[in-house]
């Protein structure tokens, strides 16, 4: 999901850490510190999938780590509509195809939540007697388009499973039943015992879905049985969910039958040889038919490929042929931890509640990050003492993330918050220039600082001591800000926050519009890189044409925080240092990406 | 230029704030004020367009609440409620009565909208919603049809169009034309880590020099405060 800039994302390293442990198994153990030293690059596509917002990351305490949707297992609660916000049992969801069957439906066309509104015969007379129609308020598709009306407006379900597209009823299950039987004598009658391809057009010219599933069904049971009679199971208890059956089905198509010594050889399944038996033949006039009516009615009448697939037979083309989409459910889900099992997260089964039981985020973890352009000298408030009240300033028009100047260094502020009851002593590091094509540089001017502990808000405001703001220098009067910037130096820092400076030189879109001074100092800077390590992908980068989003910059930090804790009774520490006390020392490390902008062109 | 020359003009500051702690923008629209109530420490921004007059008739002819026959709810907004510059809310309607009867043009009868607490309603929005419950965020540009209801928790993205009737269930973000549920949110959603809304307490942090102090679908009693 695009957020707006800027932006921080975590780095969840489930997948690295996964391999690492492969790496260990292997006669070759990798340096220690390799882990660390390797940068994150967000430009790889692998990236893609360990790059989270904050609020998505779980915590698993007991493996002290962040989870992420890869590393935690769900566990689904129960399942609704999110329309009608019915809870649907779990013996109903299979059979009815993960869909509401209650009133709710979608726009075959737009997707968009249909009414059930009423089309009286007489304008006069519309007493609720009817007819009922689907109709989608947003592109005003309705089931008259395609010939169908509804006698009630209640059970809509029931009564479309009845009424085929133009107003033809569908027969029933049972009845289909009895049609096939019906047809299967009559052939069998005409023919002898072994059923040949046969088109039999003049009964049913074109089976539904449902037909050929259920003649498909039936005939594949029939062999199944037909090829168990000397099982020891009852034949009945055979159907396709059963594993033996299946693997006898799917026999038929490979041929490892030698792998196996039968004690009994079973009759050879076959396969369905007529319509009856759901065997569908492709008919070429439909086709020549499908050209005709394109040529005659234009591409209007045709399908979009998401509208297709979101019809329950995709296998459709025209608009004519769409269906009202019953809405699919949705799911309540916990989650567990992939590795250790313990649970993570668990809501409250009630649909209507929004609680959790458990819930254990990564953001009362792991400190937050948060990155904002230097408010420009002229904006930077006086320090007001005791007072909330502001003098009104001059309004400066609000930093344009989505320009950055090239070339021109610009100042951030990085702000972490602390959530732990525990101080904590942050190392930032980043690599000088950015990886991807556009190479921007990037400094932080005080990468070693502390964060202090997220005390109660009330103690601080109860002892009268309150944090003064260690700002790094201050602002002169003539508004010179490049003198209040000082290396080694925080900006700011309040009760459980502390602001840094990060400067940023983002890199030229068009590497020829870099001055030569610039470029030649620049370019020297990259050879150094690419001695040093050869495989940073980024520096030799061949292809140098700007796609979609090369000129997003975005900055990957790596975060390291050691802190003591209270050694918790249920807390397992292994291998780590017991301090003084019941204080225990802890470390944490992740990488995060953040989003500082877009480089204009 | 000419925005602050108006600023100036007005010495008592941008919003006029009620007893309940209510900051309402003295350049805001409000028309059938009796029948729009405001939870408290609710923020109605600049040129938005309230519309109290299109209010419930049928109210009168109940009988339950005789007291407040007089002033039917039109629109009412809980507390710590941001809705920003732009946005105009319009109670949905719905023709009534028969068909003869609509062709001789009775019968319109509107229903009263209901927004609850924490909520944030983007810039230029369009709400004709029948309830949007509490820590829902609105982006920019959004416009919401006759009847739709939001529960609680969700992230509406900007410029969606959320068609007629839609429910949106809980924890949902919805994003597109017509807007669809496209995801959910995380578990975190509405959390501010470590009582960030404390910071502000740290001696005049909130200067705008310290981390933000509220979140998108969480407590929004900072950014009220912080609006002036
Ligand atoms: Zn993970
Ligand atoms: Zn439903
Ligand atoms: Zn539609
Ligand atoms: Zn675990």
């Amino acid at each position: 999901m695009a957020q707006p800039f800027p932006y921080t994302y975590y780095v969840c390293d489930c997948y690295d850490s996964k391999t690492k442990v492969s790496a260990k198994r292997s006669s070759q153990p990798p340096p220690a510190d390799d882990e660390d030293e390797r940068t994150f690059d967000p430009r790889n596509p692998r990236s893609n999938y360990s790059l989270y917002p904050l609020e998505h990351l779980l915590y698993c305490e007991d493996c002290q780590q962040i989870r992420c949707s890869r590393c935690v297992i769900e566990e689904t609660l129960n399942w609704y509509c999110p329309s009608c916000l019915f809870e649907v049992p779990s013996s109903l969801v299979k059979s009815e195809g993960n869909r509401c069957a209650r009133n709710c439906y979608n726009c075959p066309v737009c997707i968009s939540p249909m009414t059930v509104n009423e089309l009286p015969k007489d304008p006069s007379e519309d007493d609720g007697n009817g007819p009922f129609y689907l109709y989608c308020n947003y592109c005003h598709w309705s089931t008259i388009e395609i010939g169908i009306e509804f006698e009630r407006h209640t059970q809509i379900t029931h009564q479309l499973q009845r009424i085929a597209n133009g107003g033809k009823p569908i027969p029933t299950p049972k009845e289909r039943e009895k049609e096939r039987e019906r047809r299967r004598e009559s052939e069998w009658k005409r023919k002898d015992d072994i059923p040949e391809i046969n088109v039999s057009h003049d009964v049913d010219p074109e089976p539904s879905p449902d037909d050929t599933f259920a003649a498909l069904a039936s005939f594949y049971k029939g062999q199944i049985q037909a090829s168990t009679t000397s099982s020891p199971f009852s034949p009945h208890d055979l159907d396709f969910s059963s594993p033996s059956s299946f693997s006898r089905i799917m026999n038929m198509y490979t041929s490892t039958s030698s792998k196996k010594t039968k004690r009994e050889k079973p009759t050879p399944m076959r396969e369905a040889a007529s319509t009856f038996e759901g065997l569908t033949l492709h008919d070429s006039t439909t086709d020549s038919d499908a050209i005709d009516r394109i040529r005659r009615e234009g591409w209007s009448i045709t399908l979009s490929p998401a509208q297709k697939h979101a019809q329950p037979n995709p296998n459709i083309r025209f608009t004519s042929e769409l269906r009202p989409i019953a809405t699919l459910l949705r799911t309540k889900r916990g989650k567990r931890c992939r590795n250790c099992r313990h649970i993570l997260s668990k809501p409250e089964a009630k649909i209507t509640s929004t609680r959790y039981k458990i819930k254990l985020l990564a953001l009362n973890h792991i400190p937050k990050l948060h990155l904002r352009a230097l408010p420009p000298p002229a904006s930077t408030p006086q320090p007001t003492f005791g007072s909330s009240i502001l003098t009104p300033l001059p309004i400066q028009p609000p930093f344009d993330y989505d320009h950055l100047k090239p070339g021109i260094p610009t100042h951030f502020l990085l702000t972490l918050t602390n959530p732990l009851f525990d101080p904590i002593r942050v190392t930032l590091a980043t690599p000088s220039t950015t990886p991807g094509k556009v190479h921007s540089r990037v400094t932080i001017l005080c990468p070693q600082f502390e964060i202090g502990a997220n005390t109660d808000v009330w103690d601080d405001a109860m002892s009268s001591t309150i944090t003064p703001i260690r700002r790094g220098s201050v602002v002169g009067p003539d508004g010179q800000i490049q003198s209040g910037i000082e290396a080694g130096k925080v900006w700011d820092k309040g009760r459980n926050w502390t602001s840094i400076v990060m400067e940023v030189l983002p890199g030229f879109l068009d590497e020829r519009q870099r001055p030569s001074d610039l470029s030649s100092s620049f370019s020297s800077d990259r050879g150094g890189v690419a001695e040093n390590d050869g495989h940073l992908g980024w520096v030799d980068d061949e292809d140098e044409e700007l796609g979609v989003d090369d000129d997003v910059l975005e900055i990957p930090i790596f975060v390291r925080l050691e802190f003591e804790s209270d050694a918790m009774g249920e807390e397992r520490v292994v291998g780590e240092d017991r301090g003084k006390g019941d204080k225990v020392k802890r470390e944490e490390a992740f990488w995060s990406v953040v989003g500082v902008g877009r480089i204009a062109g | 230029m000419s925005r602050q020359a108006a600023r100036k003009a007005a010495p008592k500051g941008e919003y006029i704030e009620t007893d309940s702690g209510n900051k309402v923008s003295r350049r805001a629209h409000i028309t059938g004020t009796a029948n729009i109530t405001l939870g408290g420490r609710t923020v109605i921004q600049a040129d938005v367009h309230l519309r109290g007059d299109l209010h419930p008739t049928r109210a009168s002819t109940r009988t339950d609440h005789s007291a407040k026959e007089q002033y039917p709810t039109a629109i009412s907004i809980g507390r710590c409620t941001v809705i920003s510059q732009g946005v105009v809310i319009r109670p949905p309607h719905r023709a009534t009565g028969r068909l003869h009867e609509k062709r001789a043009g009775i019968g319109v009868e509107y229903y009263p909208v209901k927004v609850g607490d924490n909520v944030f309603v983007g810039p230029n929005s369009t709400i004709s919603a029948i309830h949007i419950a509490s820590h829902v965020h609105i982006g920019a540009n959004t416009v919401i049809h006759p009847f739709v209801i939001i529960k609680e928790n969700c992230k509406i993205l900007p410029n969606s169009i959320i068609p007629a009737h839609m429910v949106i269930p809980s924890g949902s973000v919805v994003g597109g034309q017509p807007a669809r549920v496209i995801g959910e949110v995380g578990e975190g959603w509405g959390v501010s880590a470590g009582g960030m809304g404390g910071a502000g307490m740290g001696g005049g942090g909130g200067n705008g020099e310290g981390p933000p102090m509220w979140v998108e679908g969480g407590d929004l009693r900072e950014l009220v405060r912080s609006i002036k």
